[in-house]
């Protein structure tokens, strides 16, 4: 399974495959910013990818579509993409999210 | 009479258009807006129907919207793969939650008008604005999404608006039993679309329940003996509930000959794609070579079938060659449910009525096979709605049967028609099924 890195706490997550990078967030019970959850309608699922390209399916023009008509331009950085769309085909992604909290412990 | 007896039959005469003889239906059970609502409240509301395959929802958080009329649920698949439904309504502002078939990532159900969010079990996650509202407004159990009730059977999902509705089995086990004996439960999804028919959903589905109309509808499948085709080969029952049955008589009599009972399989394969299905073909076609003067051709048929299931990881149970159903045949489950089941595989009907209007429905077809037990299990989804006489998408059986059943809902109109009359034994599943009608309407 291609695992993803996240800044700037150099979180580690697995994604299967079929699956969505904020997906597999939930799945495994990170806190992934969100508030519509997967439906490409609030846009704080975005981050912006640092270095890995190559292992990210590119977006759709349906998701470069909602960025483009939704997200405030000045957020609208170079690599942006939405978590709840971006699919990994291998390792090595890099991207940036504020916000990303791994799983409580409810010890 | 006592008072409770009384009070019975009172209300069963209410029934307006009713049944008052078996042999003959009134025209207004198909058309009248005062019945269709009647049906609404008194059976869809009331009745256990079928709402999705499991294979619709094969993963955690995977759900399908289910509509009867106005009313609308979804089926969720839940953490440990059982399914819950629920009513398919935000508690606030009363926003449909889940439209169409998809996945609630992160397991949450979200209210996309101002973001309150459920569990996938129904228990609510999250009130955005929650200090804005009075504490009563807020009730846990008020504001916990409200479940309907579930039921899985022949791998299927099957649902009760009512809660105090009985157990599935009540209502349709006197028939489904006969499915079970055919392994209904190793059935999944090779093919799967719908159309939308211009009728009433009884009248459409009336097309379904009797096997005589081969002759003049489906002129094919007679392989040229026309008028000569005997209305009565197979073997028509009817069950308590509604339900009703047709099947083969070839364990009494055997196939006569090889090439037709191979033709009219070809035909199913070739004009269908279900029931019989190209892998059946081969079987069958090997069996010529190895069938001796004399030999029985049915005893063939299922010894190959065998020997080819067994081999391909196919599951095939023990003594199911012994059923009737096995070799071709019909089950209806009330109030709207047919399955056709033929070697392993089964074509399967669900209709309902559309845009809530008495004169239309929705008309649904499933060419459902056994696979092999390696093979992996994919999530069924709708291929699409095709108008009814699309060549390129409907095979010839369906559009023939099709192109009957808008023209009898306009002959209902038509001056001085005065209803259906049925055969006696024939149309004798259609009888059953509106005096089923009957009884849940009163
Ligand atoms: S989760 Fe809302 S847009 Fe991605
Ligand atoms: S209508 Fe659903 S949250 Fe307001
Ligand atoms: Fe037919």
């Amino acid at each position: 399974m291609p695992v993803v890195t996240i800044l700037p706490g150099d979180i580690e997550i697995e994604v299967a495959s079929g699956e969505t990078l904020a997906q597999a967030a939930w799945r495994q019970d990170y806190q992934w910013p969100t508030t519509c959850w997967g439906e490409m309608a609030c846009m704080v699922c975005a981050c912006v990818v640092r270095d890995g390209e190559a292992a990210a399916e590119p977006a759709s023009a349906l998701e470069e579509g909602c960025i483009a008509e939704r997200m405030p331009r000045f957020r609208q950085l170079p690599g942006t993409r939405l978590a709840c769309q971006l699919r990994v085909i291998g390792d090595g992604l890099v991207v940036e999210k504020e916000g990303v909290r791994p799983p409580v412990c409810s010890a | 009479m006592s008072d409770n007896l009384a009070r019975k039959r009172k209300s069963a005469a209410a029934v307006p258009f009713a049944m008052s003889e078996a042999h003959r239906v009134p025209k207004e059970r198909y058309y009248d807006r005062g019945f269709f609502e009647l049906e609404k409240e008194k059976l869809w509301h009331k009745t256990w129907q079928m709402a999705c395959r499991l294979q619709e929802i094969p993963r955690p958080n995977d759900f399908v919207e289910y509509e009867i009329c106005e009313q609308s649920v979804f089926l969720v698949r839940q953490a440990d793969h059982s399914v819950k439904g629920f009513f398919n309504v935000c508690p606030h502002r009363a926003t449909q939650l889940a439209r169409g078939a998809g996945s609630f990532p992160g397991g949450q159900v979200t209210c996309p008008f101002h973001g309150w969010r459920w569990n996938c079990d129904g228990e609510s996650s999250f009130i955005y604005g929650e200090h804005g509202f009075a504490p009563e407004c807020l009730k846990k159990e008020e504001i916990n999404l409200r479940e309907c009730k579930v039921e899985v059977w022949g791998d299927s999902v099957w649902i009760n608006l009512d809660a105090n509705a009985g157990q599935l089995k009540d209502s349709i086990g006197s028939a489904a039993a006969r499915l079970d004996d055919v392994a209904i439960g190793n059935w999944r999804v090779k093919w799967w679309q719908e159309t939308i028919l211009n009728a009433n959903w009884k009248m459409a589905q009336e097309a379904f329940m009797e096997g005589w109309h081969v002759m003049r509808t489906h002129p094919q499948l007679t392989l040229g003996a026309g008028e000569a085709t005997p209305p009565d080969s197979l073997r028509y029952d009817t069950y308590p509930g509604g339900h009703c049955s047709f099947e083969s008589t070839v364990l009494e009599r055997d196939y006569v000959n090889f090439d037709v009972m191979l033709a009219s399989s070809q035909l199913l394969a070739d004009g269908l794609d279900a029931m019989a299905i190209d892998r059946d073909m081969k079987v069958l076609e090997s069996i010529r070579h190895k069938l001796g003067p004399g030999d029985s051709i049915r005893e063939a048929v299922a010894r190959e079938m065998r020997a080819y299931n067994e081999g391909a990881g196919i599951p095939m149970p023990a003594g199911i060659e012994n059923q009737a159903l096995w070799w071709n045949g019909m089950v209806f489950l009330f109030p709207n449910i047919f399955y056709l089941p033929m070697y392993g595989n089964s074509l399967a009907y669900r209709i309902r009525p559309y845009n809530n209007h008495p004169e239309w429905c929705r008309f649904e077809v499933w060419s459902l096979t056994t696979w092999p037990r390696s093979y992996p299990q994919t999530r069924a989804s709708l291929k699409g709605r095709f108008d009814k006489d699309d060549a390129d998408n409907w095979p010839l059986i369906p559009i023939q049967d099709f192109s009957n059943i808008e023209r009898q809902q306009r002959g209902l109109h038509v001056l001085g028609y005065q209803g259906h009359r049925l055969a006696t034994e024939w149309e004798a599943g259609i009888s059953n099924m509106h005096r089923e009608l009957d009884r849940r309407l009163a």
